[in-house]
């Protein structure tokens, strides 16, 4: 019974629930309450999936125990056998794929830094206090992002955008990539990638992925927003587009606009915040509390 | 720790400067240099210890900015790739990133792919606020 609650959940928290998190566009008005939803869904579908192998793996190991019959116990204890070795093989895809993803993150951003440090053509005596991440490299497409890493992060601009955006915008942008550097939005999307990797089959994890990585951008601008205002950081937005972006697609509105909706958002949220927190707490304690709970009680009686 | 505070990482330019303007070899490549040659032109303009070339030089090969190359006794140097190429890479990274759905959250782009009707909802956003 376990057994089948814990996959249950799992299955549902892996396929429907992210599925459907991803089709809510009005989850971004509550950005950080939904990124807490979105971790814990995550966390809870990974604690069910490996939740579930091990109480079949108990259940077949008990059912073996307490039965005399010969054909029986070698029957369930294959069964047991096979639960554990499907629980360690999901738990060692998690543990590759993380390892995986991490180095290669590390590998390119260190690369990237190396490259920036070396390129950087900010004039160092300019910005002085707190500015000595800022990086600018030469190059003709407005272009800014940030490098992640304790005590060694960058924010990197181009000299196009560097010198194309006016002060303020341009204090709008660091700001935003500052925000995302503060907040470690990078480990968020590390471990959405991780997930990704190591169950690319399931197709929820891309929506995931993707919808992970717009809320991360509201929540830069909105700590854009609360230094300057809500046009200063469109204009921003509008300056950093000037040049042709690459690989443009034509059609209906993608992350741009769904970050400008929510920018332009006063709204009152407070309510739907609160009622994310409370599902985020409730995927992850309900499990808990109605399913292990008993199966553990269950197995000390 | 910034470089830039510690000085190593003005050093590693000033190091980088004279390795790509080297003269070229046949192929139109930068040319190698010894450990030798770079001290003398950085020496040129400040007081610098051989040693300290050797250590610069080291930590730019370990970084795979410079290929390193045994002549002899000695190595000599000369950069990976040109300052132009390098800078392509700094940039290439990031336009990367911002084209593929694959976000590997190596980079975080200020922006993404916009389409035509992003644009548009942009200037109708500002057009409403000013």
């Amino acid at each position: 019974m376990t057994t089948l609650l814990l996959a249950l959940l799992a299955v549902a928290l892996a396929g429907p629930v992210p599925w459907l998190l991803a089709r809510t566009p009005a989850l971004r008005f509550t950005p950080r309450a939904a990124m807490v939803l979105w971790q814990s869904v995550a966390l809870a579908a990974v604690l069910a999936a490996l939740g579930a192998g091990l109480a079949l793996a108990t259940t077949g190991l008990l059912a073996g125990k307490g039965n005399g019959d010969g054909k029986e116990w070698a029957g369930w204890y294959v069964v047991a056998g096979l639960a554990l070795l499907l629980t360690l093989v999901v738990l060692g895809r998690l543990l590759l794929s993380a390892h995986l993803v991490g180095s290669r993150l590390r590998a390119l951003r260190r690369r990237h830094r190396d490259l920036v440090d070396l390129l950087d053509e900010h004039p160092s005596d300019e910005w002085a206090g707190g500015r000595r991440s800022l990086r600018v490299v030469p190059g003709e497409v407005p272009m800014a992002y940030c490098l992640p890493g304790v005590g060694r992060a960058r924010v990197v601009l181009s000299d196009a955008a560097y010198r194309g955006l006016g002060e303020r915008e341009r204090g709008a942008v660091l700001a935003h990539e500052r925000a995302h550097l503060r907040a470690r939005h990078d480990l968020v999307l590390e471990a959405f990638t991780t997930l990704r990797r190591a169950f690319p089959a399931v197709v929820s994890s891309q929506g995931a992925l993707a919808e992970v990585g717009l809320l991360v951008e509201v929540l830069a601008d909105r700590a854009a927003r609360a230094n300057y205002d809500t046009a200063c950081v469109l204009r921003a937005l509008e300056g950093m587009l000037d040049a042709p972006v690459p690989h443009a697609t034509l059609g209906a509105g993608g992350e741009l606009s769904a970050r400008i909706e929510v920018l332009l958002d006063e709204r009152d949220r407070r309510p739907q915040a609160v009622l994310l927190y409370a599902v985020s707490a409730a995927v992850l304690l309900l499990p808990t509390v109605l399913v292990v709970l008993p199966w553990l009680t269950s197995l000390r009686g | 720790m910034s470089p830039r505070r510690t000085g190593l990482g003005e050093l590693e330019r000033a190091v980088m400067e004279a390795l790509w303007d080297a003269p070229t070899d046949t192929s139109g490549a930068a040319g190698w240099m010894t450990v030798r040659e770079v001290h003398g032109v950085l020496s040129a303009k400040r007081e610098i210890a051989y040693t300290t070339v050797m250590t610069v030089l080291d930590r730019l090969t370990r970084k795979d900015l410079v290929r390193r190359e045994r002549e002899g006794r000695a190595y000599r140097y000369r950069p990976a790739d040109d300052r132009g190429a390098m800078t392509a890479e700094a940039m290439r990274g990031a336009l990367d990133q911002v084209a593929s759905s694959d976000r590997t959250a190596a980079l975080v782009a200020f922006v993404g792919e916009a389409s035509d009707a992003d644009r548009a909802a942009l200037r109708e956003a500002l057009a409403r606020l000013e």
